[in-house]
């Protein structure tokens, strides 16, 4: 009797403990834990956010189907499927991995090419602010910029490429910023018809010397040059500076422009403030023609005068005149000496359609 | 003798199925406060403890789970996971204000390094040799130092919002382009004559 209940005692205890046994589970399931971290730590969610999410829910499917399993009695366990549906977790997790290093090398070429296409921007619109004098509308914010692109920069040597060119497209309001206060500015220098009245002025000054035999004068605004012609040939040619705004068409007095048009010289000033002075007849018909129809159109204030005292002068080429042509002294005391009042003087924005803003505008 | 056999099979029974437990749900709620709590922080601060202290909850429950579709439920490896995962969340929450805070000190440093490069840049400029073909290149590049301090501002910003890394980067370019402009006038000094 007590044989036959011991029997029973040690079969049933067998039958649990066969119950509570745990048979091992795929190593795959481990593995796929590992990966998901690898896939984290490759910042999965960054470059490829979908396909990782549908992983993640795979992964979850995958646990939640081991779960199920684990809570059967170890007789009725099966891990075939769940090992198979790890497999392909696996599977997917390392082809996320060579799409993820394919999305990093994308755009670590994309970034590297931004940033220098920028590097590039940035350079050209200093270089437009120095040729027009133009420091105060657009410098700050080209800074900011090219603060924003240093960012970048690090960011990209990091291998941080989603977060540099997240800074990249910060930085383009700057850059418009500035583009945008260039711009109107630079733009007289590109157009054709603009450029061909100018040209044709410069001609026609450089044959009246020709005709008359007399002396020249023609300045250009964008080349900061002075040429003196003689017999409509070029005589000397100088460097000079303009106006603070001088790139500017002169409207009015204290806009610190320097006017556009063709003048000749009212007087010689042999003592100036500047050294030497060769008074110009600005304002001329033109420039009050344009006076009296902005003024009426309401884009002068109405108590602002035309302004006048326009002179080449001494000084030095500073550029940063209030709209005179300013020149080295023993340069003044050159043309001073050669050229007489009434000596036709012609100034123009260019005398070239591919002239340095066009060319450098085209790398923009 | 028959009701002594079913007897004693029955006390073994009870005495196999007293080892099932209850649903631990002071230590899921415990571990799942902690981790809560240092979340956020974390997050930033330590992401990938974040990660590892996320995920051992998930598998915490997980394994909770588990028990709860057994018909011996067995929860002891649970309890186990639920309280390393509340004493690493709350070791995490003990160390993450030192991790701030250095972050912090971090950014503040690299601020003040580059308030100091702008402020030397404006005083050297102040002094920048006038005259000939400069005044253009002042003005220009006082308008470039705006620009520095209006990123320093920016920098500030990134402090308050405590994003420490943002900060540091942002004021590491800003004193680039501080010292930058400090060497143009040193170089713009030098050619003038001037030390």
């Amino acid at each position: 009797m007590i044989r036959h209940f011991i029997k029973t005692l040690l079969l049933f205890s067998g039958l649990i403990t066969l119950g509570c046994s745990t048979p091992p589970i795929p190593p795959e399931v481990k593995l796929a834990e590992q990966q998901e971290h690898n896939l984290w730590k490759a910042e999965a969610y960054k470059y490829t956010p979908e396909r990782y999410a549908r992983y993640k829910d795979a992964v979850r499917k995958g646990r939640d189907d081991l779960i199920h399993e684990e809570s059967k009695f170890s007789w009725f366990r099966n891990y075939r499927a769940v090992e198979s549906e790890f497999k392909d977790i696996l599977k997917d997790g390392n082809a996320i991995l060579k799409e993820i290093q394919q999305a990093k090398d994308a755009k670590s070429r994309t970034t590297e090419s931004q940033i220098s296409i920028f590097e590039n921007k940035i350079s050209v619109l200093k270089e437009l602010t120095s040729m027009i004098n133009e420091g105060r509308l657009s410098r700050k914010d080209i800074t900011m910029a090219e603060i924003i692109l240093t960012e970048a920069k690090h960011l990209y040597e990091k291998g941080d490429y989603a977060d540099a060119e997240k800074k990249i497209g910060d930085m383009t309001s700057y850059i418009k910023s500035a583009e945008n206060a260039l711009l109107p500015i630079l733009i007289r220098y590109t157009d054709k018809n603009q450029i061909a009245k100018w040209k044709g002025w410069v001609e026609d000054t450089i044959s009246e010397s020709r005709t008359k035999g007399i002396y020249a004068v023609v300045v250009s605004k964008i080349e900061r040059s002075l040429i003196l012609y003689k017999n409509g040939v070029p005589f000397r040619i100088y460097r000079v500076g303009i106006g603070r705004n001088g790139s500017l068409y002169k409207l009015h007095a204290g806009d610190n422009a320097t006017p556009e048009g063709r003048y000749h010289i009212v007087r010689k000033l042999p003592k100036s403030r500047y050294y030497r002075a060769l008074l110009i007849n600005y304002p001329n018909e033109e420039d009050k023609k344009i006076f009296n129809d902005s003024k009426r159109k309401g884009l002068i204030p109405s108590n602002t005068g035309i302004g006048g005292l326009i002179e080449i002068h001494g000084g030095g080429k500073d550029g940063m005149t209030y709209g005179c042509i300013a020149m080295e002294n023993k340069h003044i005391e050159e043309l001073y000496k050669i050229i007489a009042t009434g000596t036709p003087v012609t100034i123009v924005g260019t005398m070239d359609y591919e002239n340095r803003v066009s060319s450098t505008l085209k790398s923009l | 003798m028959k009701a002594v056999k079913y007897l004693l099979l029955g006390l073994i029974a009870a005495a196999l199925l007293a080892g099932c437990g209850k649903q631990p749900t002071q230590d899921i709620d415990a571990a799942k406060a902690a981790v809560d709590t240092v979340a956020v922080d974390a997050e930033k601060f330590a992401p990938e403890d974040a990660k590892v202290i996320k995920d051992s909850l998930q598998a915490a429950m997980d394994e909770v789970k588990t028990q709860d579709g057994k018909t011996f439920k067995n929860y002891d490896k649970a309890k186990d996971m639920l309280t390393k995962v509340k004493s690493d969340a709350d070791a995490l929450k003990t160390a993450i204000p030192q991790k701030k805070e250095a972050a912090k000190n971090n950014a503040i440093s690299a601020q003040d390094a580059a308030k100091t490069a702008a402020e030397e840049a404006k005083k050297l400029l102040a002094k920048a040799p006038k005259g000939k073909g400069s005044k253009a290149d002042i003005e220009a590049m006082k308008a470039d130092i705006k620009g520095v301090e209006e990123s320093l501002g920016e920098v500030q910003k990134l402090i308050e919002g405590e994003n420490y890394g943002e900060a540091i980067n942002k004021a590491n370019a800003a004193k680039e382009k501080a010292d930058s402009i400090t060497e143009q006038v040193k170089q713009a000094r030098e050619k003038a004559g001037k030390k």
